[in-house]
């Protein structure tokens, strides 16, 4: 695209923001007659610069999809990346062993036609499809896996994400460096298209976890020629070289700009893809995408500043799309030292939290208030309730632990990174805890990097976190309570829940027997409230109407392959 | 009469009182003063003005358009926004007069003394000047918080230790092209110390240009401190400023612009009015002008 193309698309879209405001807010003191040339000529405006067609008619004709995506992702390497802009791109690419309903995320074949499970629930055996290529034409092995896993696994690698093959028997060990021999651990080639995956015990969610990108493969004939194995960062993944397995591959990558996926020929399943391309924008200002989705250059937002929500639930209800999402919003106190390492005065602080008044003033009932740190409905478990809004209670326990009304309670600061939103609910909260526990709290923003530091050193008393879960299964959040855990970050450890998480639960005999020890679980460590749930998210965002198919799912995941366009009248 | 009239005209006045009576006749900045003190004023009484608290929620009220309980209207937690205007207004110009202040004080005495001594002396001290230039200031600020921890004064102090920079240059340029007129020549054949002559004679001709330089510092400074706080240097939730304000308002000045409006037109009138006093002052000041 040229610079003066991109210029005018720019006013085109000052000029559509005016006629939108002039069209949906009433200007009582302009007569019918005004307000008609006031429109008439922000049309005129509008119809003379450029084609007069914006990127999302343009896109409708030709089956072009673009979205927003938040960031420039980092790299599209799936055994690196680990955020939520690059999964986006990653799911478009690529396709795991076993893929998932776009709806349900039930697990449904991908890569491998079909599967088998042992008796004993710890082996499985994939099945790969005879017909399933990389972009290149290149055959996909089980071969392919076996390296990939051990690339995604290696202590050399980096991967953040590597904990979650460690679900495979001995991986850990290798993950770890003690094992140096990548062929003890529990993955076996068959043959070519046979697979066989043995588990450290057995885990009824290891088919959602093929899903995710840790358990991608990748191209081990181009990882190689651009490199060894474990090389991070290649050329591998620059456009021209990369090649992938998914219902898309890579067309062109402009850096900070846009990047474009084509159809890919050679997916098995290439009949149902309905759209030519999709581009992604890194567009990190929501308010900016917000103005773009209006002048109709995207078709989709990544996300949407609060305070549009009243307006489109209001008057564009249809585009605005807002459905439960795997995460928890909570704050985490310090519990290493005074006063948060007495759990009476952890309570007292969680009770004074008016969850709904937050949820629904705040976040304006785009989120939903949470009782416990799991949220709900994670495959037919229902969290214990034990924390709610009980001012009563809460004065008391403060006064329990030795500071009635508030007395001699020491300074405390309440650490967040900075945004607009973490900022209005930290007030909030700062006000809620002053008005019923009579305690003053100072409140800290720092920026992000800094902000995770200070939580990794253990320097502050309350902090706010939030985790958006990787898989749909219980263990995904109460893990975070580990003392083994990196994203633990509160000095929580305490070896019994250690046991409960580890060992416990792993061996639980049957999957209603292990909802139960999660219930157990949950309820030990809601009960020591190192962590206090504040809401559950949702996602928030705008889709233009004429998108079809990108159906919402509890992590939301988008495959791609399902989503078409609908063309308008024009 | 004549006798009285007579009386009159033998009565001096002093320079101070000649700029008393210059800055008087000039209606724009005392308009600006006027502004200035009633704004000033109204922050200072602000508890008595305003019914409610600036940290104090109506989170079921929400952000509603001014009305007669809140005459500017509420944020999104409920907070009146005028109460909110008052506190912060307390806090933006207080960084403006502390911050100002230890620019002015550091700033010219600096430049002065440079400038009028001259030779290696000049050399020496504009270098320290260059060198703190060069800092990236960001970074100074950010050191300075580190190392002494996080205060509403030194955050002041910080941006002024800043901001003096420029004041010295200016400052020293007006003193050199001051010391080689005549009457600072007659003040040194009369044997007056230099310190006196810096103090009595160079710095109140110098001080035009220093004044415009002020006017256009307080209001850098205000800026300064909001970008401060964003980033959480400054002063922190719930207390406010009207930097503050005005850049929580942009985020929402679609839906409420009155969360725009307030705070921005507040700070516009004070910098205009500083603006205004500044050119009066200037003028009435300026001793060359006046002896036409």
């Amino acid at each position: 695209m040229s610079k003066s193309c991109s210029l005018s698309s720019s006013a085109c879209s000052v000029f559509a923001f005016i006629q939108h405001r002039y069209m949906t807010m009433h200007f009582s003191f302009l007569s019918w007659h005004a307000k008609g040339v006031l429109i008439l000529c922000a049309t005129l405006l509008l119809s003379s610069c450029g084609s007069g067609e914006s990127r999302v008619e343009s896109g409708n004709r030709d089956g072009v999809l673009h979205i927003g995506n938040f960031a420039e992702p980092q790299t599209l390497d799936p055994h690196i990346h680990t955020g939520v802009p690059e999964n986006h791109i990653s799911m478009a690419l690529f396709e795991g062993l076993v893929s998932a309903h776009p709806k349900t995320l039930q697990p449904i074949p991908g890569m491998a036609e079909r599967w088998e499970v042992s008796e004993d629930g710890k082996t499985y055996r994939f099945y790969i499809r005879k017909n399933a290529k990389w972009s290149d034409g290149v055959s996909i092995t089980a071969e392919d896996y076996r390296w990939s896993w051990e690339r995604a696994s290696s202590p050399m690698m980096g991967n953040q994400y590597a904990y979650m093959l460690y679900i495979i028997k001995n991986v850990e060990a290798w993950g770890n460096g003690t094992l140096k021999d990548f062929d003890q651990v529990g993955v076996r080639v068959i043959d070519e298209h046979t697979l066989e995956v043995e588990l450290e015990n057995p885990a009824p969610y290891f088919l959602n976890l093929l899903n995710h990108h840790s358990f991608y493969a990748v191209p081990r004939h181009v990882v190689l020629a651009h490199g060894k194995m474990t090389d991070q960062y290649t050329q591998w993944v620059r456009p021209g070289n990369i090649v992938s397995n998914g219902p898309f591959m890579l067309k062109d990558w402009k850096i900070y700009h846009q990047l474009t996926v084509e159809k890919n020929p050679n997916y098995w399943d290439a009949d149902t893809v309905k759209l030519n391309e999709i581009t992604f924008y890194p567009v990190e200002n929501y308010s900016t995408e917000e103005r773009m989705f209006r002048a109709g250059q995207i078709h989709k937002t990544e996300d949407i500043p609060l305070d549009k929500i009243p307006y489109y639930r209001a008057n564009e209800p249809e585009k605005f799309r807002n459905n439960p999402y795997l995460g928890t919003y909570y704050y985490q106190f310090n519990v290493t030292r005074p006063p948060f390492n007495d759990v009476r005065v952890r309570r007292a602080f969680a009770l004074a939290i008016d969850r709904k008044t937050i949820a629904k003033d705040i976040m304006y009932g785009v989120v939903d208030p949470s009782y416990s740190i799991t949220p709900p409905g994670l495959s037919g478990y229902n969290p214990p309730k034990l924390v709610s809004f009980d001012p009563k209670e809460a004065k008391r326990l403060l006064a329990e632990a030795g500071y009635p009304e508030g007395k001699g309670f020491p300074e405390v600061d309440l650490l967040y990174n900075t945004n607009e939103s973490h900022r209005k609910i930290a007030v909030a909260v700062q006000q809620m805890w002053k008005n019923i526990l009579n305690v003053s709290v100072g409140l800290t923003n720092q920026e992000w990097k800094v902000y995770i530091d200070s939580r990794n050193r253990l320097d502050y008393d309350i902090a706010r976190a939030g985790w958006i879960g990787d898989y749909v299964d219980p263990m995904n959040f109460l893990d975070l309570g580990l003392s083994s855990n990196g994203n633990n970050r509160s000095g929580y450890n305490v070896p019994e829940y250690d046991q409960m998480i580890l060992k416990t639960i792993p061996e639980a005999s049957s999957p209603e027997q292990r909802l139960e020890e999660f219930y157990k679980a949950e309820t030990r460590f809601m009960t020591d409230l190192p962590f206090v749930p504040i809401y559950n998210y949702k996602t928030k965002y705008l889709v233009h109407p004429s998108v079809k198919g990108l159906h919402p799912n509890y992590l939301d995941y988008y495959y791609f392959k399902y989503v078409s366009l609908e063309k308008e009248g024009n | 009469m004549a006798i009285s009239n007579f009386d009159e005209t033998e009565v001096g006045q002093s320079l101070w009182q000649d700029a008393k009576q210059r800055l008087r006749k000039n209606k724009l900045a005392i308009f600006g003063l006027t502004v200035l003190l009633v704004i000033g004023l109204a922050c200072l009484l602000a508890p008595w003005i305003t019914p409610y608290g600036y940290e104090e929620q109506n989170l079921g009220l929400g952000a509603t358009a001014p009305s007669w309980q809140h005459w500017m209207g509420t944020d999104n937690l409920g907070r009146d926004l005028l109460t909110r205007v008052l506190y912060g207004g307390r806090v933006s110009i207080t960084v403006g007069l502390i911050a100002t202040g230890v620019a002015l004080l550091v700033g010219v005495t600096w430049g002065a003394i440079a400038g009028y001594i001259g030779g290696r002396t000049d050399a020496i001290m504009m270098r320290i000047v260059d060198i703190i230039y060069a800092l990236p200031f960001m970074i100074f600020i950010v050191l300075l918080m580190v190392i002494f921890g996080r205060s509403l004064l030194l955050l002041f102090l910080a941006i002024g230790l800043v901001e003096w920079l420029t004041m010295a240059r200016i400052v020293r340029g007006q003193v050199q092209s001051l010391k080689q007129l005549e009457f600072v020549e007659a003040a040194r054949s009369m044997g007056l110390s230099q310190w006196t002559i810096i103090r009595r004679h160079i710095i109140p001709n110098a001080i035009g240009p220093v004044i415009v330089y002020t006017t256009l510092t307080i209001p850098n400074v205000m800026l300064l401190e909001a970008f401060l706080s964003f980033l959480g240097l400054g002063i922190q939730a719930p207390q406010s400023s009207w930097g503050l304000l005005i850049s929580a308002g942009v985020e929402t000045m679609e839906e409420y612009p009155w969360l725009l409006i307030f705070p921005g037109v507040t700070l516009s009138l004070v910098l205009f009015s500083l603006n205004f006093l500044g050119d009066g002052l200037r003028d009435a000041l300026d001793v060359r002008a006046s002896k036409d």
